[in-house]
Order: C-alpha cells, then sequence, then structure tokens
C-alpha cells in the first residue's frame, strides 16, 4: 500500500450556468451604479470556488459582500483622486503615482493575504505570511533594477515573485517549501523575448528596404508604400504574438509555482501546456469579439476547467490530518486597489 | 427540513457526514459523533451560487457543506429574508430574466455613456468654479510650449491685424472671455485650438493657409464656440466619467478582455467630440452673420484642409466635411 495518493483537481461548473450569473451580475451591477458589484465578486468567487473540486470537496470563499465594498470604495477613491489630479493638477498627480509606487509592498502582501484568508478548504483557511521587507525587496528594489540592467533581471524577478507566493503560503498550521530554481525562468523569458523580436525584426527590414530601394534611385512614394507594407505586416504580427507570450508565461510560470513546491506532506503536479493555452486564449479572443462579449462566461469557464485539469494534488490517504492555525481578520483594501489598478500578483 | 452534508469543525480538516435539521428555528446537526443545536440568527446561510456546492457558516469557523441546493436554499431564506443575493438567486433562475438582465444591461450602457455622461458631465462644468478651467487651460498651455508649440514666425503687423479685427467684433457683439495666441507648430500643422479657460491658439500653418483674414476669423469664431460650451472641459469630465463606467463593468470581466473593452471607449469619445464640433460649428455660423463675414469663408478653409472631403463615418472625430460645410454656403444673413 503506497501512502500517497494521486487527487486530480475538477472544475464542475458550466459555461450556460455561469451566464445567468455573470449577466445578472452585470445588470444588478449597473441598475445600482456600482454598489452590487460587491455582491457580484462575492457570488462569482463563491461559484468558482464551489464548483472547484479536491477529493470530491469543494473549495469555500469566505469574504462577505460588506468587507469587499468597504475596499473597493477606498480604492476608487484613489483612482478618482488619481485621475481628477492628473487632469486638473499634474504635479500632485505625480505625487500620489510615488505614494503609489512607495505603498506597493503593502498593497502587494495585503492583498495576497486578503486571497489567502478568504479561501478555505475541508473548513480550515488558508494564510500568507509574507513580510513587507521582502515585498518591498521585490517590488521595489528589484523592480527598479529592471531599466538599469536593460531587463535582464526580469528572470530573477519573476522566479523571486514566484517563490515569495509559494514559500509564504500557509494552509491552516501547515506550511510551504519552495524548492524551484531560478535556470527555467531564463528559459521562459528568453524565448518570450525571441518571439517579440520577430515583428520588431520585420519591421527593422521594411525599414532597411526603404534605405536600399531610395538608394537605388525609386521614387520617394514607392519606397514609402513598401515601408507601409512591413510596417503593417509587422505590427499584426506583434498582436497575433501577445497572446501567444501571454500563454507561454502563463502556462510556465503555473508550472514552476507548482512543481517544485510542497505543502507539507502535499505535493503537486501541474502539467499545462502552452500551445493548449495558446489555443485558449486566441479561440477565446475571436469568439469573444465575434458576440461583443457574450461569450465571456463560457470563455473563463474554458479556462477554469482546463488549468483545474491540469493540476493534481498528491497527498496522504486521508485529507483530513491537517489543523487550523491562528484565525486572523484581514481587510479588502489593499486587494482591491490591486484589483482596480490591474496589478497581476495573484497567481492561480 | 432534513438534508445531508458534510461538517466541518474549523479545527481539523475531517469532514464528518452529519445530517442537519430545521426546526423550530434551530438547525440540528447530527452524526459521525457530532451533536449540535444552532439558533438560526447565529449561523449565515448564504444563497447557493448556480449548482456550485454551497456552504453553511457557522459560529467559531465550523462549516457546514452541501449539494442539496432546495435545501439551501429554504435555509437561506429562513436565516435573513433581505439579502440582495436572493434577488440575485432568483434572477439567475429563469433564462428568460437572465435575457432580460443582458437587455438592461445594454441598454443602461449605451444610454449612460451616450447621454448620461454629457450630461453629468455638463451638470460638473457648471458647478466647477471659472478658476479651475484657467487653471487647468494654464497647465496644458505650459505643457504645449515645451513640447511641441513654438513662438510665432508671423510678421507682427499680421498678427495685430488679426487681433484687431477680432477685438472690434468683440465689441459689437458678445463673445466668451478668450485670448488669442499665435503660435508655430510642427506637430499640429495648420490648426487652431480651444484650451480650457479660454486660450484660443492659432497655428502659422492656418494663417498661411488662409487667402483672406476673415477664414482666419471664421476659425476663430468655430475656436470661440468651443470655449462658449466650454467643451474642453466637459470633454475631460466626461472621459473621467466614461473611465469609471467601463471600469465598474469591466472589473467584473477581467483583463484578457480589457484590450477589447478600449476599444467601444475610443468610438464613444470620438462620438463625444462630434457632438461638440456642431455645437462649435452652430455658434460659429451665427457668430460670423451677426459679424457679417460671409459664411463661405468657413467653407473655403476647410476645404482647403481636407483635401479629401469624405463622408461621416464612426471612427472620425470630425464629420465628414462636405457635411459639414453645407450650413456655411447658404447665402449670408446679413445685410
Amino acid at each position: 500500500m503506497s501512502y500517497t495518493k494521486q487527487y486530480p483537481m475538477q472544475f464542475t461548473g458550466r459555461g450556460s450556468e455561469y451566464f445567468a450569473i455573470w449577466i445578472v451580475n452585470i445588470a444588478l451591477t449597473l441598475v445600482t451604479l456600482g454598489i452590487y458589484s460587491a455582491w457580484a465578486k462575492v457570488r462569482t468567487l463563491r461559484w468558482f470556488y464551489g464548483h472547484t473540486l479536491l477529493d470530491d470537496r469543494a473549495f469555500s470563499y469566505l469574504a462577505s459582500p460588506m468587507q469587499i465594498l468597504k475596499g473597493r470604495l477606498i480604492a476608487l477613491a484613489a483612482l478618482v483622486a488619481y485621475y481628477a489630479t492628473s487632469y486638473f493638477a499634474p504635479m500632485l498627480a505625480g505625487l500620489l503615482l510615488l505614494a503609489f509606487f512607495i505603498a506597493m509592498p503593502w498593497i502587494v502582501v495585503s492583498s495576497l493575504r486578503f486571497h489567502a484568508r478568504m479561501s478555505a478548504y475541508r473548513g480550515l483557511r488558508f494564510d500568507f505570511t509574507g513580510t513587507l521587507g521582502e515585498a518591498a525587496r521585490i517590488f521595489i528594489g528589484l523592480q527598479l533594477l529592471l531599466i538599469p540592467t536593460l531587463g535582464l533581471i526580469l528572470p530573477y524577478l519573476a522566479y523571486r515573485q514566484v517563490k515569495f507566493i509559494a514559500e509564504n503560503t500557509v494552509y491552516g498550521q501547515t506550511t510551504s517549501r519552495y524548492q524551484g530554481s531560478l535556470k527555467p525562468f531564463w528559459g521562459v523569458y528568453l524565448l518570450s523575448f525571441a518571439l517579440i523580436l520577430l515583428p520588431l525584426s520585420i519591421i527593422a527590414y521594411g525599414g532597411y528596404q526603404a534605405y536600399v530601394l531610395q538608394a537605388a534611385g525609386m521614387p520617394k512614394a514607392t519606397a514609402a508604400a513598401t515601408v507601409g507594407m512591413y510596417m503593417v505586416a509587422g505590427m499584426v504580427a506583434f498582436y497575433l504574438m501577445l497572446p501567444v507570450i501571454i500563454a507561454l508565461i502563463q502556462a510556465r510560470t503555473a508550472n514552476l509555482l507548482y512543481n517544485p513546491t510542497t505543502l507539507g506532506p502535499v505535493g503537486f503536479d501541474s502539467s499545462q501546456r502552452v500551445r493548449d493555452l495558446i489555443w485558449i486564449y486566441l479561440s477565446n479572443l475571436v469568439l469573444i469579439a465575434l458576440t461583443l462579449g457574450i461569450f465571456i462566461p463560457w470563455a473563463k469557464v474554458r479556462l477554469a476547467r482546463y488549468r483545474a485539469g491540469h493540476l493534481i494534488v498528491s497527498g496522504p490517504q486521508d485529507l483530513g490530518q491537517f489543523t487550523a492555525g491562528q484565525q486572523q481578520g484581514s481587510t479588502a483594501t489593499g486587494a482591491e486597489l490591486a484589483n482596480l489598478f490591474d496589478l497581476n500578483i495573484g497567481l492561480t | 427540513m432534513r438534508f445531508s452534508g458534510d461538517f466541518f469543525d474549523g479545527i481539523t480538516s475531517r469532514a464528518h457526514p452529519v445530517t442537519a435539521t430545521l426546526a423550530a428555528g434551530q438547525l440540528c446537526i447530527d452524526g459521525d459523533g457530532i451533536a449540535l443545536t444552532i439558533p438560526l440568527d447565529r449561523i449565515d446561510a448564504a444563497p447557493p451560487v448556480g449548482a456550485a456546492r454551497g456552504v453553511v457558516y457557522l459560529p467559531e469557523h465550523r462549516e457546514l457543506h452541501s449539494a442539496d441546493q432546495a435545501a439551501l436554499n429554504q435555509l437561506a431564506g429562513a436565516t435573513q429574508s433581505n439579502r440582495p443575493e436572493r434577488w440575485a438567486r432568483h434572477l439567475e433562475n429563469r433564462l428568460g430574466y437572465a435575457l432580460v438582465a443582458l437587455a438592461v444591461s445594454a441598454l443602461v450602457m449605451f444610454a449612460g455613456l451616450r447621454w448620461g455622461v454629457p450630461a453629468m458631465a455638463l451638470l460638473a462644468s457648471h458647478t466647477l468654479p471659472a478658476g479651475v478651467d484657467r487653471h487647468i487651460g494654464e497647465e496644458a498651455l505650459s505643457l504645449m510650449e515645451r513640447v511641441s508649440l513654438s513662438p510665432s514666425k508671423l510678421p507682427i503687423a499680421r498678427q495685430q491685424a488679426i487681433t484687431q479685427k477680432l477685438a472690434a467684433q468683440c465689441r459689437r457683439q458678445a463673445c466668451p472671455p478668450h485670448r488669442l495666441l499665435f503660435r508655430d507648430s510642427l506637430l499640429y500643422g495648420a490648426n487652431a485650438m480651444a484650451l480650457p479657460g479660454g486660450a484660443v491658439v492659432v497655428t502659422d500653418a492656418l494663417v498661411n493657409l488662409s487667402r483672406h483674414d476673415e477664414e482666419v476669423l471664421a476659425v476663430i469664431a468655430h475656436e470661440l464656440g468651443h470655449v462658449q460650451h466650454r467643451h474642453s472641459l466637459r470633454l475631460a469630465l466626461q472621459s473621467i466619467g466614461a473611465g469609471a463606467i467601463l471600469v465598474a463593468v469591466t472589473g467584473d470581466i477581467g483583463s484578457v478582455t480589457d484590450l477589447a473593452a478600449g476599444l467601444p471607449s475610443l468610438l464613444l469619445q470620438n462620438g463625444y467630440s462630434r457632438d461638440m464640433e456642431h455645437e462649435a460649428d452652430v455658434y460659429a455660423l451665427a457668430w460670423l452673420n451677426t459679424a457679417c463675414i460671409p459664411p463661405r469663408r468657413f467653407a473655403d478653409i476647410l476645404g482647403r484642409l481636407d483635401k479629401d472631403a469624405s463622408n461621416t463615418s464612426l471612427l472620425d472625430s470630425h464629420p465628414g466635411t462636405r457635411e459639414r460645410i453645407k450650413p456655411f454656403l447658404a447665402r449670408s444673413g446679413c445685410s
């Protein structure tokens, strides 16, 4: 008898079911001038959590709509202040942006903490124990080094971010360990860099052609038309390449996050494939555009099903042996700030 | 009412298969060594969402999980009657309601962006003190002077002639408070713009393109229309408002689709400015008629500015020139 057992993660939600929830959420949000958005968020997450099963038991989302609403209002006030000052007093807007940058570590930590504490499985909450100092080193220190190192630090930055999240996630009392290395991150980002070079080189080649054609005595207008063609081709290639690169980074990062992580006796096997994710992203994008957005719920469900379907948890025969840690409250302000300013910190 | 589920005590991750019974304002949980009676006012039973597993939150971080949707819904009804989620649950369960929700969303969003935001901006522009306009205008002008404007290279005499003609007109008819500025600009080419607070910038290229000072005055009249209606302030306020609505809606949609969400806002921005161009044209026509300047002058310089006069399309910020100059081709109302 083996001591560990494989538990495949399952997602049982259906697109048509989510469509009704999604559209009612949007309608009520619009009719209530945005107030309902907090309830909408909670219902959406409860639905996604309630359909995510491990060992036939669902995850549960614990935040109350009032918590979310409070956080949202504070975050919205910050956004409005920023918008207003950027029109009426650009100097002040610059200061606000600086304050926001300085507050980054707090926003990151409190966002991850809120997300973890509001997530539970089998009645035990998750928690996040990352410190402000560590967050400051990663999200300010390393971020500032991006420009002087010409982006060469990017793989290291991504590695540290993943490590920060993986190492500090706690389930009940059970702490986690991360044993990943930096090297595979270099592979991901070098490949992304090569992919972004392709459309850029088309444009550069167009410029070179124009120079050659003009030197050969071709009229200016004809040369310009040739260059224009290359420019358009380059731009189209660039926009097609964006979802490809996003898919590459997300699939690889998910695998690099889960596979080297252990949570006490529990291990993970994430097997997301880049080409699958590229197909999902591109086809979702096309279908969302063709249906003027109606396909969005099905798109989100497809993605959730793919991600769950490619994560296998290995753990003890009996998952009932974990114990709870200290229960602590948390506010949603940081999480909602991160949300509103579109910081992608949370990894699913 | 009786239903089965898993009970978690919040201390360990062990699942206790239990039977829950709702009776006399209390929830009794029984089975696998658990025997609990909890008054209904101490439990939090949110209405289930779709067919997802439901959770009943009990005091002291204990949870009761169940897949019995009907029972959970009934329990939610018994605990707190006024939750907005009960409403939502009701709507979500019927396809007809969902379709109504779809229609309502589309309608409210369209109406809000098309008419609601401009109306709110107009209202806000009236409540904002005039000093705000001037302040923004000065900020904008000093930024443009650093980046894209340089001092005019026109002869002083020409500048003075135009300024004096405008001043003479403004003694005869009401003009909004304004300040006429001549600047050279490579970036804007032949152009004129009205900044918040009344600064009207005319580029050298525009003056050079004109064949008569009255043509320049006609363009300035159009810009005075923008000043009169405080268009630049309203446009700024509208883009804040439209941004807020789109954030509110797309906040629930997610980041992959943000790119697609930006497009309608761009179309709307252009729609807004098209309405404003029309308003300014109406002002200019009346102004020119009062000034006894043939409105043709505006049509002439506009035609020269826009050699290939195209028809109005959704993406144009200015209405198609041919359509625009039509009212200006009528005979002058001045005797």
